[in-house]
Order: C-alpha cells, then structure tokens, then sequence
C-alpha cells in the first residue's frame, strides 16, 4: 500500500503542467465553496451579534395584517396596539420586566443652518436599559422627564456630528418638523456609536420620551409597536405567551398581533444563513463537479498513455485490483491535494472579500472538512471509471499497444 | 536417473481471434509439453502463432479451446487473482521490447515483482540489487532504462524475470532488439540460468537461437510442423 501510494505520488509529479491544469476545476470549486460559505457565514454572524447586541431577552409586539383577498390589498393594522396594551402586559405579566410602547416616525431636524432626516423614536426612559444604549455625552432622559412631557431628546452618534459640526450639542435646542407640526427639543445626551442594531440604527437616530412626542409629533393615540424585556433568557418563552393572553383576551384574534422574541428571530436568521449558504455552497459546489469531469478526462487520458505499463505490471504479477487501486489512489491524491489548494485559496479569496467589502467572513473548520471531503468523494467517483477501465485490460493486447 | 515432471502441459490448444469478418486461428491444435528443466526453442516465422503461444503458456492469456496445465493445475478455470499468481510467482517474462517501465531505476524495475508478491522492503531491496550483480549491473542500479544500453536493459529485464525465483523463464524475441553481441552475452545468461536448473522457453524467429535449445519447435499457421530434440532433458 505504501508502495502504491510512492507510485501514485511519483507519476502523477512526472507530468506536472498537466496535473496544475488538471487539478484547477476541483481547485475553483473547492476556492469558491470557501469563499461564498465565509461570506454567508460571516454575515451570519454578525447578524447574530447585532440582535444580542440589542439588550437581551427582547420580545417584540407589533400590530398584524389584515389579510387581502376580494379585492382589497393586504395592510398593516395601523389602529390597534396602544400605550394602554404597553401598561396592561406591564401589570398582568409576571415574567415581563420591563414593557415600552414605541412611536416610530422619520421627522425633518434642524439646528440653525444645518439641517438633516432622521427616525424619531418615542419611547419610556426603559428603553435605554432594555437595548443596552450607553451615552457618550449628557443624561438619559427620566420618568420625570416623561411624567412632564418635558421636551428632551437623546440623539445619535451621526445626528450630533451633522447637526453640531463644531459643537457641543448638550444644553442646544433643535427643531423636529414634517409636513403639519414644528416642535422645539433640547438635546440632553449623545448616543454612543452602535453600528445597526436590525431594525433600528440609533447612529442615524433621536430618541424622545414618549408622552413629550406622543401629541406634539405623533398626534396618534395608536403606536407603532410594543417592546417588552423578559425577566431571565429562561423566562422568555413564558413571557411570549403571557403577552399573547393578555393580547388575545383584547382582540380575539391571533392574526391581528404578532409577538416575535429574540430568540426566535435569532432562529429565523439561522435558518435563513443556513439555507442561503447550502444553496450558495451548492452552486458554487457546481464547479466541483465540473472539475471531477476534468479529473476523469485527465484519468482516462493517463491510462490509455500507460497501457503498456499496465500490460507489464500485469505480466509480473499485478491482479485486477492492485492496477484498479493504483489508478484509483492517484485520482484520489490529484483531488485530495487540489482540495487542500482550493482550501487555501478560498481562505486567501475570504480574507480578501472581507477586506475589500468591509464585511466579516468567517471560515468554520466544518466548511472546510467538507470541501475537502467533498474534493476527495470527487476523485473517487470520477477516477473509478478510468481505474476500472485499466484493470479489465487485457494483458497481452495492453503489452502489444504502441 | 529420477524422472523429471512436466511442467507445463498444452493441450490441443486454440486460440481464436475475430478480426473484423476475419475469424483467426492463432494457434491451431498444439499439443505440448514443457519438462522441469528443459530449454525449450520455438522457432517459427512471424505470424506462426508462436507468441500467442508463450502468452497462453505465460497464463496472460486464456485459450479458446484445449487446455493448459501448469503444474498440473488447468489455466481455464482460474481467475484473474489467480492467474495474477502464477505469473508473479511461478513465471518470469522477457519480452523483446524489454518492457522495464521508464520511470523506475533498474532496481525498482527488479523489485516490481516482489512488490505485488508483498516481500518486505529490506528484503526486495537486497534481493534486488543481489539480481542486479547477478546480471553484472552492479553499477547501473539507479539508472534509468533510458541511461541504459539495449543490453543492459534486456539484463535488468531478465533479472526482473527472476526477481521471485520463478520456475520458469519465458522469452519472446529476447535479442531481437540487440546487436549480436550483447544478443549473445543475453543467450548465455539464459544458458547459465538453464544449468542452474530453471525451465527456459524462448520464442524466436533466429535460427542461430535454437543451437542453445534440448528442443527445437518448429511452428507455422498455428501448428507445431517439426520438432527435433537436441539433447535430453537433465543431461548438461
């Protein structure tokens, strides 16, 4: 065996530009699996660390559809969460912590010349434990704050730097306005930069005490979701469904509301990744195969080139399955060694992909294990045909070949 | 004088081939025996059938009808393992192309054999190079076939023949390729082989050859047409 394997090493080194070419496609394939399973995987888990980056245990209420048919368009249920829902879940759920009613808008800013858009976030002072956002300059807004519908508002990282080029913009007052209200707020505290946080990105964002925006600026007594904060990641599940009672006693009906917690929307991304970096890894995988078509082309090539040292290694002394697994072995290694290739091209290709998009990649061990694997499974099934092609060969016409 | 056993026994042999619409006899009802330590020459023009003949008799080739017996076991009814068997351990072959494979040195070319016999590394090696000297390509060892004369390369075939002390040497053409003098020193390898009290066959078309034979046999159309016996078998 050890023989063989010294055999298969030394003839497939005897044509090396042929075996570098041949071994390309498996290469490529093998390159491009990496590649596209770092970048999902990557993007993953970032996604991953952006929802537990938003504080933890996070239950997230939001009104449902009212679904189309007949004629009418699938809308939003615009007119049905209250502040009111946000303080029955506050009394009657045990396992609920903390609960903030949510007013989401996109208001026009301004600061004396310089002016900017930005997501305008109505929320009780919870919210800043609940999402874990820390200051870099100021306070947070209080319950007194709140109780007074004072008008304070804690701004982002990008908003201060756009509006307050070259100031401190504690203690300044800036003007919120859209089409129908223009309302003054001061500025108490700076958000520290957080990057996106999934369906909020508080850099680009202001963020305001609900009662102080409710009328001013909302002028709406429905709001646009419910955030509630469950006691212990173990109580999570229990708060779900003590949040769905307490909705499902209101309105009576399962469709008009959704609850979605943190871990099921951690699951949901899991699953989608996973299935988009299958898919994407079976593309990709696509080329593998191509290449296996290569290996075996290459394959059936080498053996017709050696029929005569087949012919002679029979007449000494070799069966059947000592020429099937020498031709077998070199395949194998052909593949086996192009996967290994492949592999550190993929990496170098990942780590390139994440320097130049600025993206994380991430290259699992289990990824690699399976290109290589799935290069070696390649070698196999394509050089099975040509090795077994070279040990039904007949001695003596293999002798007599030219 | 102890009687000597047969060692390979042919038996009305055919071998037939279909060429196109063409059905060939290559070998047309030969009935033959080899004795233990014979020296046996076929001789025939090409075409005769004789080399069909050695690959039948060398257990590469299975006959069509007849049947062949090596040591009295029938070569029709192995297998291809088996068949393998013989030819590593109870055959050698040299064949006029010499056929050593071009990228092996001369001694890995010799250790061919061993190797598919399983024989341990050490002991391949040292029997290999013993071979080598056997052969005088004491200082070849590590050359190439193509670093080598036509000679030297049939002298690394024949003790590539002999590597697991097989029984018998089959030779087809083996200095058909050679000018005359290294075609001699080759003749008289096999000779001392034959007194050292190996089987030798050799298949030619060179009248020359026969001087060396106990048996000339001479083949045409696929049939054995003449033999004459130049000395009894166990007399050298």
């Amino acid at each position: 065996m050890l023989e063989m394997l010294k055999e298969a090493f030394r003839s497939i080194a005897a044509n090396k530009l042929r075996t570098a070419l041949s071994m390309i496609g498996i290469i490529i394939g093998v390159a491009a699996v990496i590649a596209v399973v770092s970048v999902a995987e990557g993007t993953s888990q970032t996604i991953r660390q952006n929802l537990s980056a938003i504080g933890s245990n996070l239950i997230m209420i939001s009104p449902g559809f009212i679904k189309g048919g007949g004629g009418r368009v699938a809308t939003a249920l615009s007119d049905l969460l209250t502040k009111d829902d946000a303080e029955t879940i506050a009394q009657m759920c045990q396992s609920v912590a903390h609960v903030t009613p949510i007013q989401q808008g996109n208001f026009a800013i301004q600061h004396e010349r310089q002016n900017t858009m930005s997501t305008v976030l109505a929320a009780y002072p919870a919210i800043f434990d609940m999402m874990t956002l820390n200051l870099v300059a100021g306070e947070y807004f209080t319950n007194e704050d709140e109780q007074f519908r004072r008008r304070v508002a804690i701004i982002g990282e990008e908003i201060a730097n756009t509006l307050f080029p070259n100031e401190d913009p504690i203690g300044k007052t800036i003007r919120i306005s859209d089409k129908m209200t223009r309302q003054n707020f001061k500025v108490i505290g700076v958000l520290e930069k957080s990057g996106n946080l999934l369906f909020l990105n508080p850099d680009r964002s202001i963020i305001l005490p609900f009662s102080s925006a409710e009328q001013r600026l909302f002028r709406r007594s429905y709001v646009s979701s419910i955030v509630a904060q469950a006691r212990s990641e173990q109580q999570a599940a229990t708060a779900v469904s003590e949040i769905d009672w307490v909705l499902y006693l209101k309105f009576q009906d399962t469709d008009k509301y959704r609850i979605i917690s943190q871990d099921v929307m951690l699951q949901t991304v899991n699953q989608t990744m996973a299935i988009l970096s299958f898919m994407l890894g079976s593309i990709a995988g696509i080329s593998l195969l191509v290449g296996g078509i290569g290996i075996m082309n290459i394959m059936l090539v080498t053996v017709t080139e050696r029929t005569r040292e087949i012919g002679v290694r029979k007449a000494v002394g070799a069966n059947r399955r000592h020429i099937l697994l020498q031709f077998l072995l070199e395949s194998i290694i052909l593949t086996f060694v192009a996967g290994m290739i492949g592999v550190g091209v993929g990496f170098l290709f990942s780590r390139g992909i994440a320097i130049i998009g600025s993206i994380q990649t991430t290259v699992t061990p289990l990824v690699v294990l399976i290109a290589v694997s799935v290069s070696v499974s390649v070698g196999i099934i394509f050089g099975v045909f040509p090795a077994m092609k070279a040990a039904k060969l007949n001695p003596v016409e293999a002798l007599r070949y030219e | 004088m102890r009687t000597l056993k047969t060692v390979i026994r042919v038996e009305n042999v055919q071998k037939i081939y279909r060429m196109g619409d063409n059905i060939v006899k290559a070998v047309d009802g030969v009935t033959l025996n080899v004795m233990e330590k014979e020296y046996l020459v076929v001789v025939g023009p090409s075409g005769s059938g004789k080399s069909t003949l050695m690959h039948l008799m060398g257990c590469l080739d299975k006959p069509s009808i007849g049947e062949i017996y090596i040591e009295n076991v029938a070569v029709s009814k192995l297998n291809d393992t088996e068949l393998a068997k013989i030819r590593n351990k109870m055959i050698g072959f040299v064949f006029q192309q010499f056929n050593l494979l071009p990228r092996l040195t001369a001694l890995e070319n010799v250790e061919l054999p061993m190797i598919y016999a399983r024989v341990p590394r050490e002991v391949r090696k040292k029997r290999a190079k013993k071979l080598l000297k056997l052969v005088g390509l004491a200082d070849r060892m590590n050359h190439r076939p193509t670093q080598l004369s036509g000679g030297q390369m049939q002298r690394v075939a024949i003790a590539r023949a002999l590597a697991n002390e097989p029984q018998i040497i089959l030779a087809d053409e083996p200095t058909g390729n050679l000018d005359s003098k290294s075609g001699e020193e080759i003749l008289k390898i096999f000779s001392e082989l034959h007194d050292s009290g190996l089987t030798i066959i050799i298949v030619t078309h060179d009248p020359e050859i026969t001087e060396n034979g106990d048996r000339v046999i001479h083949m045409r159309d696929g049939r054995v047409i003449s033999q004459e016996v130049r000395a009894s078998v166990g007399d050298a």
